[in-house]
């Protein structure tokens, strides 16, 4: 039975181990929005192709009327 | 200039509008088209010209997958931009954004994102815009966070892009606010995440004691498993728990028994009979009972507030309520727009009909009429004579107002009330306060039934008594009766909100069910909204144009439902003195001479006949007939509601004939006509004397009042702003049949919050005396709890389960 001198120890560890990282993670936000992102998983990323180019100006173009 | 609008001469006689000829929706935003809106534009279709804007650009963008992953139709866009150069004005970036590196950062607030693929969309949008460092959406708080460099892109064109994809946004209130509203949500995941983490170390430090049957493990260990649960269980007691603890201290000052009495001493018993075993070596060790407490009332209590943030995020009304700018009058008599942190007081400001007021101030020059709703609670508008005070916040009905500030910013009373309004939001649906009450009465029979169970058991068995008053108070904890209307509401209020309905009051769902008389107000709620000239009839030779000119200056600052008829005429002529009488007309000044548009009585003088007159002087200049075409699915949706034994009515302030036809068309037999909102008011006020319960669908500016007046009230989103605030739902689906399956998932919720009701109570009175008895150990005690908890809170699930596919079509 000694070994659990060891093994609970070792199970509090993490267990601290757990909270810090649920609580990095929350205050880095990774609980602020938990609806979008998994959408972005099921569209392919135009690799590189974004059309920086064009974004600016139908701001212009499009919507002025 | 890039798409045009279908042209709209005078003298053309348009004929009926069949909405149902034109089977196809708004690529966009899935509004029915008729013959006269359509706008078409790279192979699809659309209702207005702002929708398409809004596809070009997301299909320049390469954006277009948005049609694919969203599982609601878009917004209608607007098709005239809002001006947000204030917003870049430096008074408004220091109160509403704040500093990151490389550039500021703020938080505005949009409520027409309804699903995760409009968020996914803003997200997008936004980074494609160089100078935008980061951007985030979140389609459930309706909030928008950009990050932006201020010297490679301006605040208002980010802001301009989002309005041209039909998400305008509203300025937050306040950065601080937000940053603190911020960081009370995670402080609460952090609770949530530390009691379960706790709970289920807890958990199986506490299974070894009780794999241990027959009792061989040595003292020893057993007493340092039970030092090592206390030390586990110790900060989800006291950290998890403090909303607990704390409620508890706020009741006991209060001199009341609620659920976080109940809750809390359950708990810290449970913790220091549990300490006190521990110390002194005795049979038993409860740390895992009090931990899965926490535990479940902490999930339970997130429900719950997840439940009203949902509601209250999308229409947040403060916000709104505080316009970013002001009006203000030079010396010249000009006026130029300010941010509101720029009025000063003794400052003279102008109030647009149906804008809301920005400051606290003394009305000049003439009478107005205010709503202030918000403010006050009164719904009905409040007459303001010259030299008193209107106050910021409430709206200007009508006619537009002059006003001298006197109090600005945080002095102002709407200020004062945020914090107020902030707390009501903390305060539960009228349901949450039943099961609240039926706790209360628990507590207060289970303490006496406790202390005389303890005092029975010390006489008969001394070593039984602790254990077995902790497991009648364990057993007897009413977990179900707290989780059975917050998870029932919670599961509700999702359901209607993938159904496109907002429940804005938390109450407001347990009135829906017990509605048996509903109320249409004909004018573009059972019609699709959007009036439309048919035909313009001259009458003493002036140019129609003219004619129509005159009409759409006076129409272009009411804000009435008529108005969009006229929003395509260009008008170089200028309103003064625009004065609207409700369910009359409105009359202006215009060129110096004196104009009335409205029924014929009213402009002209004439007998009502249905159509729209202009009369300079009571003399009939021009006379327009304004169709409306009714929604496909009126008739589907009147069957429906009569179907589920409700009666239907029609409540129009429109003329018999049109009104007549247009109710025999959908089936609807009770009818009335040329209705003023007292009327309407009043009708309702006789039903509901009669004893029933009046839900109240509209949409019009003259309806506010009826709105509030019924017992429920449903606004269709096209709506006025005014109507949604006063309304318990908004439907922001175009579909009228979301009216009925809301009714009918009102009416189930009903029927599973009185099944877990039943479920927890009977629950409770069994077990208590089982508990009394001594037969219930606490760890069996404790399964039970959590059992009924469960199925408590599978119960309550199926209301989303179900509907989830009745609302898929």
């Amino acid at each position: 039975m000694t070994i659990l001198l060891l093994l609970v120890p070792i199970s509090l560890v993490l267990l601290g181990v757990a909270i810090w990282a649920f609580v990095w993670a929350v205050r880095r936000g990774q609980f602020d929005d938990l609806d979008t992102p998994a959408i972005d998983i099921l569209r392919d990323e135009p690799l590189p192709t974004p059309p920086p180019t064009q974004a600016p100006s139908p701001q212009e173009g499009t919507d002025a009327d | 200039m890039s798409v045009t609008q279908t042209a709209l001469a005078p003298d053309d006689r348009r004929g009926e509008v069949h909405p149902g000829a034109v089977a196809t929706a708004c690529h966009h935003c899935g509004e029915t088209l008729t013959a006269t809106n359509t706008v078409a534009a790279s192979g699809q279709q659309f209702c207005c010209t702002g929708c398409a804007a809004a596809a070009n650009w997301i299909q320049q963008a390469a954006l277009e997958d948005y049609y694919r992953l969203r599982t609601v139709p878009a917004g209608r866009v607007d098709a005239d931009p809002a001006d947000f150069a204030g917003w870049d004005r430096e008074s408004v970036l220091a109160e509403h954004s704040r500093n990151v590196p490389g550039g500021r950062e703020i938080t505005v607030l949009t409520d027409s994102m309804r699903c995760a693929a409009c968020a996914w969309l803003v997200d997008r949008a936004l980074h494609r815009i160089p100078g935008v460092l980061d951007a985030g959406a979140n389609a459930v708080t309706g909030r928008i966070v950009v990050a932006w460099d201020p010297e490679r892109v301006a605040l208002s064109s980010l802001m301009s892009r989002l309005d041209a994809l039909g998400y305008r946004p509203w300025l937050a209130t306040g950065d601080a606010r937000e940053q603190a509203k911020k960081h009370e949500r995670r402080r609460w995941l952090i609770r949530l995440g530390v009691a379960g983490l706790g709970a289920i170390q807890a958990m199986m430090f506490a299974e070894a004691l009780y794999l241990d049957t027959a009792g061989q493990m040595p003292l020893a260990t057993r007493d340092f498993f039970r030092w090592i649960t206390f030390l586990v269980s110790t900060p989800v007691v006291f950290y998890s728990g403090w909303p607990f603890l704390e409620g508890m201290w706020r009741e006991l000052r209060g001199r009341r028994l609620g659920m976080d009495t109940l809750i809390a001493s359950s708990t810290l018993l449970a913790y220091f009979a549990s300490l006190f075993e521990t110390i002194r070596g005795g049979a038993h060790v409860w740390y895992d009972a009090a931990v899965m407490f926490v535990l479940l009332l902490l999930v339970a209590r997130m429900f719950e507030q997840r439940a009203r943030q949902v509601a209250s995020a999308q229409v947040d009304a403060l916000a709104r309520a505080r316009p970013a700018l002001a009006t203000r009058e030079r010396d010249g008599g000009t006026r130029e727009q300010v941010a509101l942190a720029e009025l000063a007081v003794g400052d003279v400001v102008r109030v647009a009909s149906g804008e809301s007021v920005p400051a606290d101030g003394v009305l000049l020059d003439y009478a107005c009429a205010f709503e202030e709703a918000l403010i006050t609670g009164e719904s009905a508008p409040v007459q303001r004579a010259p030299g008193t005070i209107a106050l910021a916040g409430s709206l200007c009905r009508e006619q537009a107002a002059r006003i001298r500030v006197t109090r600005t910013g945080n002095d102002t009373r709407l200020s004062q009330l945020t914090r107020l309004v902030e707390q009501a939001q903390g305060e539960r649906p009228a349901l949450a306060r039943v099961a609240e009450r039926i706790a209360s009465g628990f507590v207060l029979v289970l303490v006496p039934c406790a202390i005389a169970v303890y005092a029975w058991w010390r006489q008969h068995d001394p070593a039984r008594a602790l254990e077995v008053t902790l497991a009648l108070l364990v057993v007897s904890c009413p977990c179900a009766l707290s989780l059975a209307i917050p998870t029932a509401l919670t599961a509700a209020h999702g359901a209607l909100a993938r159904m496109g309905v907002l429940g804005l009051r938390g109450d407001a769902l347990s009135t829906l069910a017990r509605v048996d008389r509903v109320v249409f107000d004909k004018t573009g709620t059972l019609s699709n909204g959007r009036p439309q000239l048919d035909t313009v009839s001259i009458f003493n030779g002036t140019d129609p144009d003219d004619a129509l000119a005159i009409a759409a200056a006076m129409e272009r600052d009411s804000g009435h439902p008529l108005a969009h008829a006229f929003a395509d005429i260009d008008s170089n002529y200028r309103a003064g003195q625009l004065h609207s009488v409700p369910g009359h007309g409105i009359e202006a000044l215009i060129d110096g001479r004196h104009w009335r548009l409205g029924r014929a009585e009213f402009a002209v003088g004439g007998e009502d006949d249905g159509a729209l007159w202009l009369g300079q002087d009571n003399v009939a200049v021009a006379r327009f007939t304004v169709g409306e075409a009714r929604r496909d699915d009126a008739h589907a949706a009147v069957s429906a509601l009569q179907a589920q034994g409700l009666h239907v009515e029609l409540c129009s302030g429109d003329a018999h004939a049109p009104v007549r036809r247009f109710a025999a068309e959908l089936g609807i037999d009770t009818v009335r006509s040329r209705q003023t909102p007292e009327q309407k008011l009043a009708h309702v006020r006789e039903l509901q004397a009669r004893g029933d319960v009046v839900a109240m669908v509209g949409d019009g500016l003259n309806d506010a009042p009826v709105l509030a007046g019924a017992d429920v009230s449903i606004a269709m989103a096209e709506g006025a702003a005014l109507a949604q605030r006063a309304a318990d739902f908004v439907v922001t689906s175009p579909s009228l049949l979301r009216i009925p399956q809301a009714i009918t998932l009102a009416r189930r919720t009903q029927a599973v919050i009185r099944q877990n009701l039943a479920w927890a109570l009977g629950y409770n009175l069994l077990a208590l005396p089982l508990a009394a008895s001594g037969h219930v150990t606490p760890w069996i005690a404790a399964v039970g709890m959590a059992l009924s908890s469960l199925l408590v809170t599978l119960n309550a699930l199926r209301l989303g389960r179900r509907t989830g596919t009745v609302a898929r079509p």
